[in-house]
């Protein structure tokens, strides 16, 4: 196991986690901030909790899956969501659809949760855990699936998991001490930088499970990174352009 | 129940943001692994028709969205 071969799976699921964890933690605080620590905590948790199983469940069942047959699965896996996040980060970067804003959110999820406490339909306390359950599942739900793609190929599921539970803690230790939503985070340009990760990562396992010997090995990935880096930037470049020529 | 349904709902957004590129993506990547598996081809130009083609994809899709935006 080398640095070269490890950093990018490191970078790459802490990054991601990251960006997934601010999401989480801006709907766990709403329900924080509204309905107090104990339901935020018992969501999180049970969240927490369902991941863990998923997880558990998921390892043995891609124990006995030939290598390469997981590297193509999970290679064209990585690039359909990579190229996904690149492509909307780069629309966010040309400004034709807009940020996504932490402050915004907050505020949408805390007038919602402030609707159902007017209507009283439901137990309150009940929905405000469900909503946070709700966000640290599906947000987690990314970071599971970015850390076993990034992982799994090759071995690395513990240095993932490792970014990823680093970014978690960060988010989490950042949170508790500024008691408001992240939106200081430079979310775009992390999603940004994850989408060309994660692109280029894709190619790699693909091209692995193809039965492709990239030159270079490792070090193509390197190559790849750069490419998809160029071509966001470009797609964003003549996303503006377009939008420009439509406003002159 | 609606917790699952979301779930669900969630996984498969995971990896079909746009329908078209997601598409695309898989027709580039059949024709990569065929080239490379099926031809008396250097497996590198499967893999090079892979590269090239996600790379025009993702600028073509931007584009397209944009101009569908600005439309």
């Amino acid at each position: 196991m080398t640095w070269s071969t490890v950093a990018p799976v490191i970078s790459a699921a802490f990054l991601a986690s990251l960006v997934e964890a601010v999401e989480a933690f801006t709907i766990v605080l709403a329900v924080a901030t509204l309905r107090g620590w104990r339901p935020a905590a018992i969501g999180t948790i049970g969240g927490l909790a369902v991941l863990a199983g998923t997880i558990l469940l998921l390892g043995p069942v891609l124990d006995p899956v030939p290598v390469a047959s997981l590297q193509l699965a999970i290679g064209i896996l990585l690039l359909l969501f990579g190229m996904g996040w690149l492509r909307k980060a780069s629309l966010r970067l040309a400004g034709v659809i807009p940020l996504h804003d932490e402050e915004a959110a907050f505020a949408a999820e805390t007038a919602q949760l402030d609707q159902q406490a007017q209507r009283r339909q439901q137990n309150l306390q009940w929905v405000a855990g469900i909503t946070a359950l709700k966000a640290v599942l599906l947000e987690g739900l990314e970071v599971v699936f970015i850390v076993i793609a990034v992982g799994a190929g090759r071995g690395l599921l513990m240095p993932a998991s490792l970014g990823a539970l680093a970014a978690c803690a960060l988010v989490l230790v950042i949170g508790a001490v500024v008691h408001r939503p992240l939106s200081r985070v430079p979310e775009n340009l992390l999603k940004f930088g994850v989408g060309v990760m994660l692109s280029a990562f894709g190619v790699f396992w693909t091209g692995e499970g193809l039965g492709i010997a990239w030159p270079g090995q490792d070090f193509a990935l390197l190559l790849f990174a750069t490419l998809f880096l160029a071509a966001g930037l470009s797609g964003a470049s003549l996303a503006r352009r377009v939008s420009a020529e439509v406003v002159l | 129940m609606t917790v699952l349904k979301e779930v669900v709902a969630e996984l498969i957004g995971m990896f079909i943001a746009e329908k078209r590129l997601t598409t695309a993506v898989l027709a580039v990547v059949t024709v990569a692994g065929c080239l490379a598996n099926f031809t008396d081809l250097d497996p590198l130009v499967g893999g090079s028709v892979m590269l090239i083609g996600c790379l025009v994809l993702l600028i073509e899709s931007v584009w397209r969205s944009a101009r569908a935006d600005a439309a």
